[in-house]
């Protein structure tokens, strides 16, 4: 009857578009971090992380199962262990990257040499390339990972989640009297700080206290006479090694009694995963910079 | 019997081609084989073209691996000659390519290129060749002053100037903190997997004039060794002859070090080993370190890539690993 | 009508501050045996050196075959003039026939490409040098009288009309001593070479030379037969020792003795 064919059309008319855009909007094209356009996929089944701190994003946004491949060092979340790897991130191998047929390859710029992006995208695979050097654009960067992998929810709400906690410590810290002077040890032979263009001065300073190494060198380094002029209240010493060289480094330290950090035992060793990426986590190390430098703080809330 | 045939024009040839063939069987063995496993049998398949084309195993071997092993064919075919034209021009036989200054001054202006941020391509390239070129003008003008042909003013010069840059260098890395100091120390050690198509053809079109320039001047090389006064009443021009030897071998030496890092041993081994199996003559050496060169470093990158589960090794590290042992063993051959 | 190989006139040269020749002037007949003695530091190397091209005199002329040596070029000076060093250190494992084969380049091109010819001209040079069972052996095997006949037959491979030697019997053997000189003799009355040497040892040059330039101090003491320039006023001169000199018992040339302190019969 009449009804029924009125209803077919209908039916056709609005199923028509869905059929014909269905292929053609595979794929969006974007712009990355530095101003690139790339054209990505929809929807990415087999990405390569090309840096440890993209992986553990990728997980964190619960996107673990669309990588295919990460870097050498990309150790957290464990799950990522069981991965391929495609080198290290300083010195990635072409072809095996290649070789897992990647829809798409998230790349970071500080680290990643230019040039296998340009080869990769000689080969027809999308490189999208991110540069977090601060809290703000490690945030900007989860939202656009999100965005890439589908995951625009989980983003937000991470970024919520995380900004929510840096201003819980910003608020904290707006109380306190005092900014002690703090000395972030990254390096133990050769003594090596931190300056003001890293991530750890901005977690420094959000978390009330002053950085020694504050300068435009990014990471100075300084004679153990210099640091003691420094008189710091407060040092910090992150390594990937065993606590066995703590106990020795610290042991260093302790000839000098004089030293504020040393009289009141104010000499702490932490993970470093917890400062030298640029991930959610680094708002944990946050957290735990405000623990060490404000005790006075935390208890409050507790 | 064809009289007109030039007898040393049938050692050229014959060992010429017994190492094209041995070039040609290294290349197909380093397109085969590499960091990713791939049967042989489809890899062979794929070059043949009798199985459906794998995109994927299509890109690998003619995309990343092949222009990967011309890479290595032709450095090390430089590199080989590049030793063979010192050890004849300074007649020592432990000259090798970089002995005048070549290696510590592209390895200053390479650092100073990466410090600086530039791209490996063509950025880190020029600033390399630059430092190379401006060490050797540096040396040059330094021991003008006795005369060119004395060629201890020359190997003294080198050696020198080599030594100062590697204290500039070593100032240079320890002042480094952050990632680039991985891409120095690749750089510093060799590194043959940043090339492609293009930049084989630059190379190659640089490269290929200065060993046509060599081999033809082959013969007087063969003079020299017997002293340059010797070889000035044999009818040569000395000075002629080493300046376009020096400056061409130079040129090629640093042109393939900005491309690739400091590989070692390879233009101190190569020619040795290639005397010892086809005599002292240059107008064979000649092609013979250049095909023979080619195939020492294919095979060198080729152990670099897979050996290792890790990941890839610095060809300058297997370069030096197999290249030590095997001088050592030269040398204990021709003290007999 | 006995055309001149060498005519030198007034040759001087100096190293710095050092003269080392002073207005030497001297004539090589055609097809002559021609020697040059004289003590260390009298100016016999410069003199070679000079005269087989390598070094440019800065003062005099010299003139090869009636022409200017200036006029040649240099692969046409290399077929005129055959060198013989003393002693060549060479490091790398050539063989005798691929040395004696070198001395072709002054034919050939760039690449030196030799044919039949050329090797058997130097087929030739290495039977006339009595080398033909070492013409397979390298260089470092031979024993100092026999690289020194390698580098006569890489000369006689020139095809020169002046072969100059350097001093070719320091540190032979007494067997290769003769031999080497009966060999130039050889070259001279066979292929007629004019022969131009450096020598240390009188008594040889004595007997073998046509024709003798005694040096002394960068300049010419004294040149001519060798009855008249080895008599034991010159050579006392030029030696500044005692001397004896009397007439060799093969009875054909002068023989110098030197006089030991114990033997001195003089005040």
């Amino acid at each position: 009857m009449i009804i029924f064919r009125y209803i077919t059309v209908v039916f056709v008319i609005a199923i028509l578009p869905l059929i014909l855009l269905e292929p053609i909007a595979a794929a969006k094209t974007v712009t990355d971090q530095l101003g690139r356009r790339v054209t990505v996929p929809n929807e990415p089944q087999r990405v390569v992380s090309l840096a440890p701190s993209i992986t553990e994003i990728a997980f964190a946004l619960d996107q673990g199962h669309r990588l295919q491949g990460v870097t050498t060092y990309s150790d957290f979340p464990p799950e990522a262990l069981k991965l391929p790897k495609v080198g290290s991130y300083v010195h990635l191998d072409l072809e095996k990257i290649v070789a897992l047929k990647p829809d798409l390859c998230i790349a970071i710029k500080d680290g990643n040499p230019r040039v296998i992006a340009q080869r990769l995208e000689s080969l027809k695979i999308p490189v999208y390339v991110v540069h977090p050097n601060n809290l703000e654009t490690i945030m900007k960067t989860v939202l656009e990972i999100g965005t890439l992998l589908n995951a625009k929810d989980q983003a937000s709400h991470l970024v919520k989640n995380m900004d929510l906690r840096i201003q819980r410590v910003k608020s904290l810290v707006a109380k306190a009297t005092h900014r002690p002077r703090v000395f972030f040890q990254i390096g133990v032979s050769p003594i090596v700080s931190v300056g003001t263009h890293t991530f750890i001065h901005e977690l420094i300073v959000i978390a009330g206290g002053t950085n020694l190494a504050s300068g435009s060198i990014s990471y100075p380094r300084f004679s153990r006479e210099k640091v003691l002029a420094f008189s710091p209240e407060i040092i910090i010493i992150t390594s990937m090694a065993r606590k066995t060289i703590f106990e020795k480094v610290k042991a260093e330290w302790e000839k000098w009694p004089n030293m504020p950090a040393v009289r009141n035992q104010r000499i702490y060793v932490e993970d470093s995963n917890f400062f030298d990426r640029p991930t959610p986590r680094l708002v944990d190390g946050l957290e735990l910079l405000l623990r060490l430098i404000h005790p006075e703080l935390v208890e409050k809330i507790q | 019997m064809n009289t007109k045939t030039p007898h040393i024009i049938k050692r050229v040839v014959t060992a010429s081609s017994f190492l094209i063939l041995l070039l040609g069987f290294a290349i197909v063995l380093g397109i085969s084989m590499g960091s990713t496993d791939s049967g042989i049998k489809d890899i062979f398949q794929n070059l043949l073209g009798t199985k459906e084309p794998d995109s994927m195993l299509y890109t690998i071997i003619w995309q990343i691996r092949f222009p990967r092993v011309l890479l290595a064919a032709l450095v090390g075919a430089a590199l080989s000659l590049g030793g063979l034209v010192f050890q004849a021009l300074l007649r020592n036989p432990l000259a090798e390519p970089y002995i005048l200054g070549i290696s510590g001054g592209s390895a200053i202006g390479a650092i100073i290129g990466i410090l600086a941020g530039l791209s490996r391509f063509p950025g880190v390239t020029l600033t390399a060749f630059t430092g190379s070129i401006a060490t050797l003008l540096l040396i040059l003008a330094m021991s003008s002053g006795q005369t060119i042909l004395k060629k201890d003013a020359l190997l003294l010069s080198g050696v020198m100037v080599n030594a100062f840059c590697a204290a500039v260098i070593m100032f240079l890395v320890s002042i480094t903190q952050d990632s680039r100091l991985h891409n120095i120390i690749f750089w510093l050690m060799g590194d043959l997997s940043l090339g492609d198509m293009k930049h084989v053809g630059i190379l190659a079109a640089t490269l290929l004039p200065c060993f046509f320039l060599v081999f033809w001047l082959s013969n007087p090389m063969n003079l020299l060794l017997m002293g340059k006064e010797m070889a000035q009443t044999l009818g040569v021009n000395i000075k002629a002859v080493t300046f376009t030897l020096l400056v061409a071998t130079s040129f090629m030496v640093s042109a393939t070090v900005s491309y690739c890092g400091l590989v070692g041993f390879v233009g101190l081994v190569m020619p040795h080993m290639l005397r010892l199996v086809f005599g002292p003559d240059h107008r064979v050496l000649v092609p013979a370190c250049i095909f023979g060169g080619g195939t020492y470093m294919i095979f060198c990158d080729l152990v670099a890539r897979t050996f290792s589960k890790q990941g890839e090794m610095p060809v300058g590290v297997i370069t030096a690993m197999i290249g030590a042992p095997l001088f050592i063993y030269l040398l204990k051959r021709s003290s007999r | 009508m006995n055309k001149a190989a060498i005519t030198a006139k007034n040759l001087s040269h100096s190293f710095g501050e050092n003269i080392v020749l002073k207005n030497v002037s001297f004539h090589v007949p055609r097809g002559d045996f021609f020697i040059i003695i004289g003590p260390n530091g009298s100016g016999k190397t410069t003199l070679m050196k000079i005269i087989s091209g390598i070094l440019k005199p800065q003062n005099g002329q010299l003139k090869i075959l009636n022409r200017s040596i200036d006029q040649y070029h240099r692969k046409a000076l290399a077929r005129t003039i055959a060198f013989v060093p003393q002693m060549n250190f060479v490091d790398f494992p050539f063989t005798v026939t691929e040395i004696v084969l070198m001395g072709r380049s002054p034919y050939l091109g760039m690449l030196g490409l030799e044919e039949d010819n050329d090797l058997e001209i130097a087929h030739q040079a290495i039977a006339f040098t009595d080398l033909e069972n070492l013409a397979h052996r390298k260089l470092d095997q031979l024993s100092g009288g026999e690289q020194q006949r390698v580098f006569i037959a890489r000369a006689i491979c020139q095809e020169p009309d002046i072969i100059l030697l350097d001093e070719p019997t320091a540190s032979l053997d007494l067997a290769y001593q003769v031999r080497i000189m009966d060999l130039m003799e050889q070259l001279k009355t066979e292929k007629g070479i004019s022969v131009v040497m450096v020598s240390h040892d009188v008594n040889l040059a004595a007997m073998y030379a046509d024709h003798l330039l005694l040096l002394h101090n960068g300049q010419v003491l004294c040149q001519g037969l060798p009855d008249e320039v080895i008599t034991y006023q010159t050579l006392e001169t030029a030696y500044g020792c005692t001397l004896l000199v009397d007439e060799s018992p093969l009875g054909k040339s002068p023989r110098v003795t030197l006089v030991p302190r114990k033997y001195s019969i003089r005040e």
